[in-house]
């Protein structure tokens, strides 16, 4: 049964990371305007912004200054060394102007549109200083992906589960073996079905309680040693995984319950139904 | 043998039965067929309240089956069990453990738990039911002084002799105050003298006015018992003589 249970919460959690990741891959900004250079004024910045901000596919549109674009950088999971040199005194980090659009399906033209938007002379953007990012690509990469995880996910747990219950119900059984002269006793002298039926029940539900433990502290060790990997790997996504996954505890620990429950008792309880038939 | 049975039992008293009273058991045309195997044929039989009754037959005439349709471990394929009046099919399913607590069942090989005393094993009957903790001391010490086990509560069952064994069982079976006691083949495991103990004991019971059924193929118990018998042969009833004596 813990191994139903770790498979199920394992196939849980990946499930969550490939959705949230697709979320935030999708939150992530859809344009950047870079300008032509530190000298453009602020006021022509926050002009031109006012005349993107009405057309009709922009979302959001949001100024960065020198000093924002700096605090970002430091928040990089960069190398320290990197960082050092630029600071308050020695920033060449350029404002910006990020903007989310509402939809992402032509962006080359709603580029074409915000470069129509700067009517200065000389522009204030520069020269291929529009850049956007695939993101619909990558998001319908992860969608596909959390239904694979996810189909995966219920296979394997299925299959898992099959074998948790055929392991319960034989030892629910042995034990019922074991028991059969007192419980033989018991329908001779009047005991009713409940009380007979009791004592196996709970041990169903001691299974599992016990699996549920087991699971959770396996997880929660598992996440803590891969976590460094997982982080690296990911870092793209700004996700600690060890962090994630005490965030997503209280859900996994209460499915595991579920599961864990419904198999030890209900496979304990049909066990002992053909020793109640009168 | 003749000597031991001739000694040691009460006189004997004609069973005090009433035509006019409701039976307490009753078999109208019963019929139980195993795959094929009729184990039982058009039982027709009315036992009324505080008789003493020897069921005799050869073993596989069917004793056994008819007790276990009494005891509802198994379903008549034909006709009806009726129990004070009240037909066994109507029982529904969590009726049937209250039904069993109010007929005592003894068994030929006592249905001992072995890690329990003597004491404990009376005591399980009442425990598994629900009762209070000191109502089951109540109630299992009259018992136990009933049958005449108080020294030897405390001891387990492999450190008792057959007959004590029988009467832990027995104590075990009265505990809840059952109208009716029904012994399958009681005194098949014990000597002469034992099985001397166990009718005498049945013979108090009996006359504390329960009503007391005895399967036994001992022809010694029976004749010495004189009290009703019923003759079984082949699943069916040949004969059912109120001082009846074991003739095959």
């Amino acid at each position: 049964m813990t191994l139903t249970l770790t498979m199920i919460a394992a196939s849980m959690l990946m499930s969550f990371v490939v959705r949230d990741s697709a979320e935030l891959i999708r939150s992530k900004i859809d344009l950047v305007i870079y300008f032509r250079d530190d000298s453009v004024p602020d006021e022509k910045i926050l002009a031109l912004s006012n005349r993107i901000r009405t057309q009709p596919d922009i979302r959001s549109i949001e100024f960065i200054s020198k000093q924002q674009a700096l605090e970002l950088f430091h928040r990089l999971p960069i190398n320290a060394d990197i960082k050092k040199p630029i600071s308050t005194e020695n920033n060449p980090l350029p404002r910006s102007l990020e903007i989310k659009t509402s939809s992402t399906a032509d962006l080359p033209a709603t580029v074409s549109r915000i470069a129509a938007a700067d009517m200065e002379e000389p522009k204030i953007i520069c020269d291929e200083c529009l850049s956007y990012t695939k993101n619909q690509a990558t998001v319908d990469r992860l969608v596909s992906l959390t239904r694979f995880v996810q189909q995966a996910g219920i296979g394997l747990s299925l299959f898992f589960g099959l074998i948790a219950i055929f392991n319960v119900a034989n030892i629910i059984r042995l034990t019922i073996f074991a028991r059969s002269d007192e419980i033989e006793i018991m329908r001779y002298v009047g005991a009713s079905n409940a009380f007979i039926r009791a004592p196996f029940v709970i041990e169903g539900v001691m299974y599992g309680l016990l699996a549920t433990l087991i699971t959770t502290v396996t997880i929660l060790i598992g996440a803590k040693l891969l976590a460094p990997a997982l982080n690296s790997a990911f870092s793209i996504l700004g996700i600690d995984f060890y962090a994630y996954v005490w965030q997503k505890l209280t859900v996994l620990i209460l499915a595991q319950l579920a599961i864990g429950l419904g198999i030890g008792t209900i496979v304990s309880a049909l066990s002992v139904r053909r020793y109640l038939r009168a | 043998m003749k000597e031991i049975l001739r000694i040691g039992l009460p006189e004997v008293k004609p069973n005090a039965t009433s035509q006019d009273q409701t039976p307490v058991i009753e078999f109208d045309r019963v019929d139980k067929i195993y795959n094929g195997q009729v184990a039982l044929k058009n039982i027709d039989l009315k036992i009324y309240p505080e008789e003493f009754v020897c069921l005799v037959g050869q073993s596989g005439v069917g004793k056994t089956t008819l007790i276990k349709l009494l005891i509802k471990q198994e379903e008549p394929s034909r006709g009806l069990v009726l129990v004070a009046g009240r037909s066994l099919k109507d029982l529904r399913p969590k009726e049937v453990p209250i039904y069993r607590r109010k007929i005592g069942v003894v068994f030929q090989d006592f249905k001992l738990l072995p890690q329990q005393t003597v004491w404990e094993n009376v005591a399980f009957a009442l425990e598994v039911c629900g009762v209070g903790r000191s109502e089951v001391v109540k109630r299992t010490d009259k018992v136990l002084d009933l049958v005449g086990l108080n020294k030897s509560k405390r001891r387990y069952p492999e450190e008792i002799s057959g007959g004590e064994r029988q009467r832990t069982a027995i104590a075990r079976a009265l505990v809840h105050s059952p109208k009716i006691l029904i012994a399958d083949e009681p005194t098949g495991n014990l000597d002469p003298v034992n099985t001397l103990e166990i009718i005498e004991l049945l013979y108090r019971i009996n006359s504390r006015g329960t009503t007391i059924l005895v399967a036994t193929h001992n022809r010694g118990v029976v004749d010495r018992v004189n009290r009703r018998v019923i003759l079984m042969k082949a699943g069916s009833i040949v004969s059912d003589q109120q001082f009846g004596k074991y003739v095959i």
